[in-house]
């Protein structure tokens, strides 16, 4: 679905991504992982046609959003993609629906009421009914983070980015989150999500972790295994050698 | 202090765009107040220097005709507090006589006398300041006559009438205390006894001036009531010192108070900008200030680290302006400066506008203060979360049948929501909007036509003076003769002017212009009451009445000749000429009090005003004949010109005001909602929709910023207008706009300069993005 061909990124004179590839499959879960300032949000912004490429290219479905003007590419990202963000960005002057019904509306692919339809039913689905005609400083932050992803999915999108969804929450709001994004994969949507949290990685199928720009590793699990403890081992591959020892003194 | 200068510099490199914009907000209204005081100064110094040197009359009574020379004599004698007096012989020469490269000066509603320097008091000053000489064959011209028609030393004057012709070369130009001003209707040129004596046998009409100087502490009204009773030679206009002064202040106190008005304006616009922007700046730095209470910083500390920039800015604004106002008040005292002299007291063109910048400084700084320390006020939480400003904002919805118009209605939407934030910016426009149309509709008005109903008399094309003639009969007749027969002419109407006696409230009695004829041919429109019918009622112009606390019905006894009638106060009109004070009656003046005949005329349609001007100046050649559009900006003098001036720059202002603001506006609102616009971008909404979408909110605010300054300039202006020409006899104004200029052209023209302003300022909205959002 996604192809990535040698992605670089630079601000300024710092080079972010360096000559990145991989490819993401329809109806997979990618999640990204790397340390701090290893440029795993840059490469969410760049693949998705946030960020200009300062080299390479990204093929989406075979179209190469890289050179797209940007207005066929806002036209694309509000179509084909949804995003999900860490601090649940959202428009502090319009209430929890309108918020999640706005960019159904803006892209009137459908009927106004065809978008609250699905809005009311994806609330439903993420459990928050209720806070519909609520001002967004009146929920908390795991049901804004839930609409969040309701206004992600209002135009029935081909592909979920995701960037720290869950950096903000608890643990009982992330594993409402996080429940539904297996939920939402299990149905056939395609998800990258960046992380630094192997409890978030460990739902995906397929974890990149990248370093200095570049991909260092990927793995794909197996399906019956403990995610969690497997990817936990493997990371602990990635992490410096005194450090290693430290933790294990 | 190292570090605080470190730390206004990196705000600035920071904040270019809105530091330098208030900057040339402040440097304006810095420049406007110390210009103004300039002018305001020059004007003072001007005026009391001359006043100073020339020792202008006290009190002045004109007269034609014969007089007891002994009989005046023994009246200044008998008084003890007449400190001195003259008689000044004043040769009137008519307009069509006196010649300048081979035109006549007819165009000119001025009357022009011919005099020798005065002996005892009001000189005539060259433009030293000296009192003028001229030899024989020498002429000294009025400033006005320099200013109007160029004429400069070494140029000729020709006098002349039927064979009779003498050449005068300019000697020197002439300062006159009592007669500077174009509001006034006299002019005086200065030649030598000899050609004073030559030109009286050949040429013109005598008219002599009485002048008084007084002992302190007297009042001219008692010297003008004693003057009347005593009957002494007084068929003409008096006039008082403080009546002279006040024409001169009115001639060229209108620029100092339009300019100083405009800089309340601007001053009162730089502080609400500063408000704002200091209220925005500090609510982005809300974190940074809770950061640095948390730790302890003394509250004081954190207080002067803000306002340091403040200040800084606003005393580079103070002297920059102040030094700008040099050149600025410079220009616009010129013409006080051409026609009164530098003057005696200088330090004030310096101390006025140090004093006012100064307070303009405090002004500044003390806003500052206030808004800081309330500010800081904050507890360390509230300032760290934001609380306060989360608060102020609620939300709106989206129409449920769908988004038809996607950026109009989140336009409209977030408006709703954030109104307060454009209170400044819709006030800046309402203001930009009233200043570009208020002297745009007063010049307008005053061009119009219809501005002759403020003149006392009805509308007209063409004005004829019939005077200056000892065969003023046969003049009249010959004029009206050829009306008559002119199928050219539309209608017209004759009036005789004369002076009788009123008695005022204090049973004393006045002189009071009085005009004779059919009020019906050109028909005036009144303020209270109706015309005169009958030989028993009058009716007084608004100054006199208001001046004398008369009203309609009110009685009011005349004298003429000696006898004293009764009339009814029948109505009161609007009138702008001699000193707003005249009146209408059907008193029956015998021939030789006869002031002056004026015709007014209407010509037929499609015949030019001009030509019949032209060609009526050919055939009646002893009249003055006046087209009425020029009648009136000559009666208003340089009013017009200032107008005129003060339009251009308005406009300029304006423009730049409002682009200077929006610039300003955008950079503060979008740097304030840039979490909103990388929101939008995200989810799809292209950078041209987020950049459409402010230019909505803007231009929306503008729309309505516009309806309502053009609506205050229409209503409120014409209260200012009519404030404006009450001291001069008009108090009703009605405002004509020119509806495509008013209403098109110029909210089009403010539009256009924000619209491209706001393409220029909303270029930011691509640098905001999603990632800054985001706290890692």
């Amino acid at each position: 679905m996604i192809k990535v061909k040698k992605i670089s990124k630079s601000f300024k004179d710092t080079l972010v991504l360096h000559g990145m590839s991989f490819e993401i499959e329809k109806g997979e879960f990618v999640a990204v992982m790397g340390p701090s300032g290893s440029g795993k949000s840059t490469l969410l912004y760049s693949i998705s046609g946030m960020d200009s490429l300062s080299d390479g290219k990204v093929l989406f479905e075979g179209i190469n959003i890289s050179e797209m003007p940007e207005a066929e590419l806002s036209e694309f990202r509000l179509t084909k993609m949804g995003f999900v963000f860490q601090n649940a960005q959202m428009l502090k002057n319009l209430t929890v629906f309108d918020n999640i019904t706005l960019p159904g509306l803006v892209a009137k692919k459908e009927s106004a009421d065809t978008i609250k339809k699905r809005a009311a039913e994806l609330m439903k689905r993420m459990e928050i009914t209720g806070i519909e005609e609520r001002d967004i400083r009146e929920v908390s932050g795991g049901q804004l983070q839930r609409a969040s992803i309701c206004r992600a999915m209002i135009n029935n999108p081909d592909i979920l980015f995701l960037d720290e969804p869950t950096g903000a929450l608890n643990s009982g709001a992330t594993d409402q989150v996080l429940a539904i994004l297996e939920d939402l994969n299990r149905d056939g949507m395609t998800i990258m999500t960046i992380t630094h949290n192997p409890h978030v990685a460990a739902q995906a199928r397929k974890v990149i972790y990248i370093r200095d720009g570049q991909v260092a590793s990927s793995k794909e699990f197996q399906t019956g295994v403990d995610r969690e403890k497997e990817l936990n081992d493997w990371l602990r591959g990635f992490q410096p050698k005194a450090a290693n020892e430290e933790c294990t003194h | 202090m190292k570090l605080l200068l470190n730390l206004v510099r990196k705000d600035f490199m920071k904040n270019k765009v809105i530091t330098t914009a208030l900057a040339v907000f402040l440097i304006i209204s810095a420049l406007f107040m110390a210009g103004g005081l300039r002018v305001a100064g020059t004007m003072i110094s001007s005026l009391n220097g001359l006043n100073e040197l020339a020792m202008p009359t006290e009190y002045l009574q004109m007269h034609t005709g014969t007089y007891d020379e002994d009989a005046f004599e023994h009246f200044v004698e008998t008084r003890d507090y007449i400190k001195a007096s003259l008689i000044v012989d004043m040769l009137n020469i008519s307009n069509a006589n006196i010649i300048f490269q081979n035109e006549t000066f007819e165009k000119y509603l001025m009357d022009n006398g011919f005099v020798v320097q005065n002996e005892k008091f009001d000189f005539l000053l060259n433009m030293d300041n000296e009192i003028a000489v001229v030899q024989d064959g020498e002429i000294g011209v009025p400033v006005y006559y320099a200013e109007e028609l160029g004429i400069q030393v070494g140029d000729t004057i020709t006098l002349h009438q039927g064979s009779y012709s003498k050449n005068l070369t300019v000697s020197t130009i002439i300062r006159d205390s009592a007669m500077n001003p174009a509001l006034t209707s006299s002019k005086r040129f200065l030649i030598s006894q000899a050609d004073l004596d030559e030109l009286s046998l050949n040429i013109g009409e005598w008219e002599y001036l009485f002048e008084f100087l007084l002992e302190d502490g007297t009042s001219t009204a008692v010297l003008e009531k004693d003057y009347l009773d005593a009957g002494m030679p007084s068929n003409g206009v008096a006039l008082t010192g403080n009546a002279l002064t006040m024409l001169n202040a009115l001639s060229y106190g209108v620029v100092a108070f339009i300019i100083i008005a405009i800089s309340i304006i601007l001053i009162m616009i730089a502080v609400l900008c500063l408000s704002y922007i200091i209220r925005a700046t500090m609510a982005e730095e809300n974190y940074t200030i809770g950061e640095m209470k948390a730790i302890g910083f003394p509250g004081k500390a954190i207080e002067k680290l803000y306002q340091i920039k403040y200040l800084m800015l606003v005393l580079v604004a103070a002297v920059i302006g102040y030094l700008a106002a040099i050149p600025f008040g410079n220009f616009f005292s010129s013409s006080v400066v051409m026609y009164c002299g530098h003057g005696t007291s200088q330090w004030m063109q310096w101390i006025f506008p140090l004093i006012g910048v100064i307070l303009l400084s405090l002004i500044v700084i003390h806003r500052c203060r206030r808004i800081i320390h309330k500010d800081l006020k904050s507890t360390v939480v509230q300032l760290i979360r934001g609380e306060e400003r989360i608060k102020k904002e609620g939300h709106y919805s989206l129409p449920s049948a769908g988004l038809k118009h996607r950026n109009l209605t989140i336009a409209l939407g977030e408006l709703k929501c954030k109104w307060k934030e454009y209170v400044v910016i819709a006030l800046i426009f309402v203001v930009s909007s009233f200043l570009i149309l208020l002297p745009m509709n007063m010049k307008n008005t005053i061009e119009n036509p219809s501005f002759m109903t403020y003149m006392g008399v009805g509308e007209s094309d063409i004005r004829i003076d019939v005077k200056y003639s000892d065969k003023l009969a046969g003049q009249k007749d010959a004029s009206l003769s050829y009306l008559e027969n002119d199928p050219e002419i539309e209608r017209y109407a004759i009036y005789r002017n004369g002076y009788v006696q009123f008695q005022n409230a204090d049973e004393d009695w006045e002189y009071l212009r009085v005009e004779n004829g059919d009020g019906s041919v050109f028909p005036l429109e009144y303020l209270e009451g109706v015309a005169p019918d009958d030989s028993k009622t009058i009716a007084l112009s608004y100054l006199v009445a208001s001046e004398f606390g008369k009203e309609v019905g009110d009685s009011l006894t005349v004298k003429y000749q000696g006898e004293e009638l009764i009339f009814f106060i029948s109505g009161i009109y609007q009138d702008i000429t001699y000193g707003g004070k005249t009146a209408k009656a059907a008193i029956d003046f015998a021939e030789e009090d006869v002031e002056v005949y004026i015709i007014y005329v209407d010509v037929s349609d499609g015949v030019a005003i001009e030509e019949k001007t032209d060609e009526l100046r050919s055939i009646l050649t002893d009249s003055k004949i006046t087209p009425i559009s020029e009648f009136v900006s000559q009666t208003l003098g340089g009013i017009m010109d200032n107008l005129r001036l003060v339009e251009g720059a308005a406009i300029v202002i304006s423009l730049l005001l409002i682009m200077l603001i929006t610039v300003m506006f955008l950079q503060l609102i979008t740097a304030r909602e840039q979490s909103a616009i990388a929101i939008k971008k995200a989810i799809g909404f292209t950078i041209r929709d987020i950049r459409i979408q402010f230019g909505i909110r803007i231009l929306m605010i503008q729309c309505v910023a516009i309806i309502i300054g053009t609506v205050l300039a229409n209503t409120l202006g014409e209260v200012i207008f009519g404030l404006m020409l009450s001291s001069m006899g008009a108090s009703k104004i009605t405002m004509i706009v020119e509806p495509a200029t008013a209403y098109l052209l110029y909210p089009a023209a403010q539009l256009l300069v924000v619209f491209i302003t706001v393409i220029v300022g909303t270029k930011v909205v691509k640098n905001y993005h999603i990632r800054n959002q985001i706290v890692e």
